[in-house]
C-alpha cells in the first residue's frame, strides 16, 4: 500500500532496456548531464552556478539560459527528424524500416512538442528577454522573480519531457494528442500523461512570462517613448504577448480536461458516454493557431530591426507595420477550423473560416513589401543576420502561398494530412521563425555576450541550412500532391521512395548547419577577443539597446534615455552626438535600485516538476509533499521584504568609464 | 565598421564552388525526381473522378493567383538585395525615405483585390464541392454505401444490396456514391480516395457523409489519413471502378457466395488487425451501421462501449 502510495505505477519495467535505440539515448543525455554536473564541480563552480545563474533575476541572464535550453532542444528535435526521414526513406514496398509504428509514433509526437514547446519557445523568450527591457530603455522586466520562474517552469517542463524518453513513453498520438486516440481506452500507458504534464508545466511559465511582458512592455518604457515610437520589435512582442495571454489558458483549460478524464475517468473528451472529441480539437485549435502567430510576429520584429539597420535606412511604413500586426493579432482568433474542413461541417462555416485566413494575408503581404521597399535605395550590408533575412523573403512567400492554397476548403479536402501541409508549415515555422530567430540571435548575440559570431563559419551554417532545407521540403510538396500521408511508417508504393531519400539527404545537409552552428559558436567563444565589440554598436544600430556597452551592464542603462523620435540612436548620430543623452548627463551618475537574486523560482519550479512526474505516475505521497512545498515557497517568499537593493553611484561610474575609455 | 564588414562580405567568392555544387546537386535530383514519376502518378494529379477533377483545378487557379504576388516578391527581393548592396555605392541612396503612401496604397490594394476574387471563388467552391451535398448535375439517385473503420481496415456495407466488403470497395462508373462514414473501436479515422475526391473525418458515434463519382474504368487506392494507432499505415483499401453491367454481376455473384456479416462475425472484425485481405460478406445484420452509431451515441456509463467484448492492446500489431 504504501510502495503504492509513493512510487504508483512506476516500476523498473517502465525502463525500455530492450531497445537499443532508446537506451543509447538516454545514455547520450545521462552522460551529457553528469558531464556538465562534473565538470562544474571539477572547476568549483557551484558557488557561480548557484549565484550567477540559477538565481539570477537579471533578464539578460535569463535570457541566455532560455537560449541554452533551445539550443539543446534543438539537437533533441533534430535527432527525432533525422530517425524519422530515415525510416520513411528505408521502409518502402515490403520493408517496414528499422522503427516500429510503437516506437516511430512517439517520435513525430515527440519532434512536434519539442520543436514547438521547447525550442521556438525558448527561442522566442531568449530573444525578448535579452532585447525588450533594453529596447524600451528599462532596468529590467517588470517582474524580475516572476521571469525567473517563468523561465524555470519552462525548463522543468522541457526536463519531464526527455524524462519521457526513458521512464515510460511518450504520447505517441500526434503532437496535439487528440481523442479519443489520446484517451485512456486507446492510451493506456503514461505517454500522454507526459504530454499533459509536461505542456501543462511549460504553459503555466509561458502565461506568467507574458503577463510580465505585457506590464514590462505598457509600464515601463523611457521617457519619451510613445506607443508609435516604440521600436517595431517591441510592437511585435506586445502583439505576441497578448495573444499568448489570451490563447494559453485555453490550452491549461484543454489539457486540464484531457488528465481529468484520463486520472478520474471524466467523459468531456470521451468517444463515449456524452464525450464530445470535436470539443478537443476545437479547443486545442483556438490555442493552437494563435500559437503560430505568437511564434512569427517576434520573428517579422526581428526582420524589420534587421532589415532596417543593415540596409542603413529607415524601416519602410512604421505605421502600416503596427496596424498590420495589430489585425493579424485580431485576425489570428477566428481561422482556427482551417485546421479540420475535414470534420464535416457546412459549407458555409468552412467557407467563412477559410477566407477569413486569407484575409490574414493581407497585412502579412503588406509587410513583406514594407520590408523590401525598406532594401529599396538602401546601402545592403550582407552580414550574416540579414543573409537569413535574404532566404526568408524567398521562403516565406512560397509557405504563404501554399497556406493561402489550403485555406480553401475544398483544396483542402485533398490535400489536409498529407505531406503537402507538412511541407507548408515548415516552410513557415523553418523560413519564418526560425530564420528569424537565428537573425535575431546573431544579431544581439554581442549585446548580451559582448562579441559577435564569427562571419565565415555563420555563412556556411546559413548555406547549409537553406540548401538542406529546399532540398529536405521540397519533395514532400509532390508527395503530399501524390497522396503521401504524414505520419506514415512505411508504404508499399516504391514510386514515393525516391523523394524521401532526396527528403533525407536534405536532412543530413541541414544537420551539417547546425554543426557549423556549433562549431560558429566554439570559434567564436575561442576568439572572443578578436570579436569583441567595443563600442556596444556592433552594427551601426538604430534603437536604444546599442548606446549602452556590450555586454550590457547589470543595470542596463546607467541614466535612463529620454526619446522624442522612432530610431532615437540613429537620429542622435545623424545629429553627431553618440547617445541618447542630453550632454553631460553622464556625469551624474545616482545609486541604482536592481533586484536582488532569488532562489524561489528555481525552488518552485524544481518541485512542480516533481509533482508532474507524480501525477504521471500517480505517486500519490510525492506530489502531496512537493505541492506542500510549492505553497510553502511562495508563502515564505512573500514574506521576504529583503528582494532590492542599491548599487551605489561609484561603481556604476567606474563601469560607466570603463566601457568610455574601451570605446574610444 | 561598415568597412570591415563589407571586407568580410568581399570574401563571398569562396562560397563560388559551393553554389555551382548545390546547382548541380538540384539538377540531378530533380532529374531523379522526374524519372521516378513519370506515368506513375497517383493522387489529385491523376484524378479519375469528377470531385477530384474540380479540386485539381482550384489548386492550379489558387496557384496561379498567388503567383501574381508571390513571384514580384521573390524577384524583387533578389534584386533589391543585389542591386543595393553597399559594396555597389548606388546613387539614390536616401537613409530617410521610409513612407509613400501611393506605394503603400498599392500593396494593400492589390492583396485585397486578390483576396476578394479568391474569397469569391472560395465561397462557390466550398458549397460547389461540399461533400455533404450531391454532385452538381447528377440527377441519378446516388448508390449509398456505409463504411465503418475498423482496426485496422476499412468494412463497406451496401445496405440496399446487403452485401458487405472488407478493405474492398467497387463502385459502378459514372454512377454517384453517397458514403456514410463512422468508426468502431478505432481512434478518429478519416476517409479519402486522393483521385476521386475529398477526404472527411470518421467519428465513433456520429456519421459524416461524403460524395463521390468515378469518371473512369480502374483501380484506385483508398486510405486513412488521420494517424489512429499503430496500424495506421497499413489502413488502406483498393477502390474498383467499374462498368455498370459489371457492378450489376458483381453484386448478384456475391449476393450467391458471400458469407453472412451477422454479429458474431463483426465482434471478430472488432479485433486490432493490419493488412487484412479482402473479404465478402451477403446477408448483413440489418440496421448493423446504425446499431454501431447509436452504441457510442447512447452510451452511459464509465467504460468504453467495446471494452466489455474485447480488451484494445497496443501489443496486438
Amino acid at each position: 500500500m504504501l510502495e503504492k502510495l509513493i512510487f504508483g505505477n512506476l516500476t523498473l519495467s517502465a525502463i525500455p532496456f530492450d531497445s537499443g535505440i532508446i537506451m543509447g539515448a538516454g545514455l547520450f543525455m545521462a552522460i551529457f548531464f553528469f558531464g556538465v554536473l562534473g565538470y562544474i564541480t571539477y572547476e568549483k563552480k557551484w558557488s557561480y552556478v548557484w549565484h550567477d545563474w540559477v538565481t539570477s533575476v537579471d533578464h539578460k541572464k535569463i535570457g541566455i539560459m532560455y537560449l541554452m535550453l533551445a539550443t539543446v532542444m534543438l539537437l533533441r528535435g533534430f535527432s527525432d527528424a533525422i530517425l524519422m526521414r530515415s525510416q520513411q526513406a528505408l521502409a518502402a514496398g515490403t520493408s517496414t524500416g528499422y522503427l516500429p509504428p510503437s516506437h516511430y509514433d512517439q517520435i513525430f509526437s515527440a519532434h512536434g512538442v519539442i520543436m514547438i514547446f521547447f525550442v521556438a519557445m525558448p527561442f522566442m523568450f531568449a530573444l525578448l528577454n535579452m532585447v525588450v527591457p533594453l529596447q524600451i530603455g528599462a532596468r529590467d522586466v517588470a517582474y524580475p522573480y516572476l521571469n525567473s520562474l517563468s523561465f524555470w517552469l519552462t525548463f522543468v517542463g522541457a526536463m519531464l519531457c526527455n524524462a519521457s524518453l526513458v521512464i515510460g513513453d511518450f504520447a505517441g498520438t500526434g503532437w496535439l494528442a487528440y481523442p479519443p486516440l489520446s484517451g485512456l481506452y486507446y492510451s493506456p500507458g503514461v505517454g500522454v500523461d507526459y504530454f499533459i504534464w509536461s505542456l501543462q508545466i511549460a504553459g503555466v511559465g509561458t502565461l506568467l512570462a507574458s503577463i510580465n511582458f505585457i506590464v514590462t512592455i505598457v509600464k515601463m518604457r523611457c521617457k519619451g517613448m510613445t506607443l508609435m515610437k516604440m521600436p517595431v520589435f517591441v510592437w511585435s512582442v506586445l502583439c505576441s504577448m497578448i495573444l499568448v495571454a489570451l490563447a494559453f489558458p485555453v490550452l491549461t483549460v484543454t489539457l486540464a480536461l484531457l488528465a481529468l478524464d484520463r486520472m478520474l475517468g471524466m467523459h468531456f473528451f470521451t468517444d463515449f458516454a456524452g464525450g464530445n472529441v470535436m470539443m478537443y480539437v476545437n479547443l486545442i485549435w483556438i490555442w493552437g493557431h494563435p500559437e503560430v502567430y505568437i511564434l512569427i510576429l517576434p520573428a517579422f520584429g526581428v526582420f524589420s530591426e534587421v532589415v532596417a539597420t543593415f540596409s542603413q535606412k529607415k524601416l519602410f511604413g512604421y505605421t502600416t507595420m503596427v496596424y498590420a500586426m495589430a489585425i493579424i493579432t485580431v485576425l489570428s482568433f477566428i481561422v482556427w477550423l482551417h485546421h479540420f474542413f475535414t470534420m464535416g461541417a457546412g459549407a458555409d462555416v468552412n467557407a467563412f473560416f477559410g477566407i477569413a485566413t486569407m484575409v490574414i494575408a493581407i497585412p502579412t503581404g503588406v509587410k513583406v513589401f514594407n520590408w523590401l521597399f525598406t532594401m529599396y535605395k538602401g546601402r545592403i550590408i550582407l552580414a550574416t543576420p540579414m543573409l537569413w533575412v535574404t532566404a526568408f523573403f524567398t521562403t516565406f512567400a512560397i509557405g504563404g502561398m501554399t497556406g493561402v492554397m489550403l485555406a480553401v476548403p475544398p483544396v483542402d479536402f485533398q490535400m489536409h494530412n498529407s505531406l503537402f501541409l507538412v511541407a507548408h508549415f515548415h516552410n513557415v515555422i523553418i523560413g519564418g521563425v526560425l530564420f528569424g530567430y537565428f537573425a535575431g540571435v546573431i544579431y544581439w548575440f554581442p549585446k548580451v555576450f559582448g562579441f559577435r559570431l564569427d562571419e565565415t563559419w555563420g555563412k556556411w551554417a546559413f548555406a547549409f541550412w537553406v540548401t538542406g532545407f529546399y532540398i529536405a521540403f521540397m519533395p514532400l510538396y509532390i508527395l503530399g500532391l501524390s497522396g503521401f500521408m504524414r505520419r506514415v511508417n512505411h508504404y508499399a508504393n516504391t514510386m514515393y521512395q525516391p523523394y524521401l531519400i532526396v527528403a533525407a539527404i536534405g536532412t543530413a545537409i541541414i544537420f551539417m548547419g547546425i554543426v557549423t552552428q556549433l562549431i560558429q559558436l566554439y570559434v567564436s567563444i575561442k576568439n572572443r577577443d578578436a570579436l569583441r565589440d567595443k563600442t556596444g554598436d556592433m552594427w551601426n544600430g538604430r534603437t536604444l539597446e546599442w548606446t549602452v556597452s556590450s555586454p550590457a551592464p547589470i543595470y542596463n542603462f546607467a541614466i535612463l534615455p529620454t526619446v522624442c523620435e522612432l530610431d532615437p540612436f540613429w537620429a542622435a548620430k545623424e545629429a553627431g552626438r553618440h547617445t541618447c543623452l542630453p550632454d553631460g548627463a553622464e556625469r551624474h551618475y545616482q545609486p541604482i535600485h536592481l533586484p536582488k537574486n532569488t532562489p524561489a523560482g528555481f525552488i518552485i519550479a524544481l518541485f512542480t516538476g516533481i509533482l508532474g512526474f507524480s501525477l504521471v505516475w500517480q505517486m500519490w505521497i510525492p506530489g502531496v509533499v512537493s505541492f506542500v512545498v510549492i505553497i510553502a515557497t511562495i508563502i515564505v517568499k512573500s514574506f521576504n521584504t529583503h528582494t532590492d537593493y542599491y548599487l551605489d553611484a561609484e561603481t556604476v561610474k567606474q563601469t560607466e568609464l570603463a566601457h568610455m575609455r574601451e570605446a574610444v | 565598421m561598415a568597412a570591415r564588414m563589407r571586407s568580410s562580405i568581399a570574401q563571398t567568392g569562396q562560397f563560388s564552388w559551393f553554389i555551382k555544387f548545390i546547382l548541380k546537386l538540384s539538377l540531378c535530383l530533380s532529374l531523379l525526381s522526374l524519372t521516378a514519376c513519370s506515368g506513375h502518378l497517383v493522387g489529385v494529379l491523376a484524378p479519375k473522378g469528377v470531385v477530384a477533377y474540380q479540386e485539381r483545378k482550384l489548386f492550379f487557379d489558387t496557384l496561379a493567383l498567388m503567383l501574381i504576388v508571390v513571384l514580384p516578391v521573390i524577384v524583387m527581393s533578389l534584386t533589391f538585395i543585389y542591386h543595393y548592396q553597399a559594396s555597389h555605392q548606388t546613387e539614390d541612396y536616401q537613409p530617410n525615405w521610409a513612407h509613400s503612401y501611393f506605394l503603400e496604397s498599392l500593396w494593400w490594394g492589390i492583396p485585397c483585390a486578390i483576396i476578394v476574387v479568391l474569397a469569391v471563388i472560395t465561397w462557390k467552391a466550398t458549397h460547389d464541392l461540399d461533400p455533404y451535398k450531391p454532385i452538381t448535375g447528377h440527377t441519378e439517385a446516388p448508390l449509398v454505401i456505409q463504411a465503418i473503420a475498423l482496426p485496422w481496415k476499412w468494412l463497406f456495407i451496401y445496405p440496399e444490396q446487403n452485401i458487405a466488403t472488407l478493405n474492398f470497395l467497387e463502385i459502378p462508373v459514372g454512377q454517384q456514391v453517397e458514403l456514410w462514414i463512422t468508426t468502431d473501436n478505432v481512434p478518429m479515422s478519416a476517409f479519402f480516395v486522393p483521385q476521386l475526391g475529398s477526404q472527411i473525418y470518421a467519428m465513433a458515434g456520429m456519421r459524416t457523409r461524403l460524395h463521390l463519382l468515378a469518371n473512369e474504368l480502374g483501380v484506385f487506392e483508398g486510405l486513412d489519413t488521420q494517424y489512429n494507432g499503430q496500424g495506421f499505415s497499413d489502413m488502406h483499401f483498393a477502390v474498383h471502378s467499374v462498368s455498370r453491367a459489371d457492378m450489376k454481376a458483381w453484386v448478384g455473384r456475391l449476393q450467391q457466395t458471400g458469407k453472412p456479416l451477422n454479429q458474431a462475425v463483426y465482434h471478430l472484425l472488432l479485433n486490432p488487425s493490419i493488412a487484412n485481405e479482402p473479404a465478402f460478406y451477403a446477408g448483413v445484420d440489418p440496421g448493423l451501421f446504425e446499431q454501431v452509431i447509436d452504441l457510442y451515441k447512447n452510451s452511459t456509463g464509465v467504460s468504453h462501449p467495446r471494452s466489455q467484448q474485447l480488451k484494445y492492446h497496443h501489443q496486438a500489431y
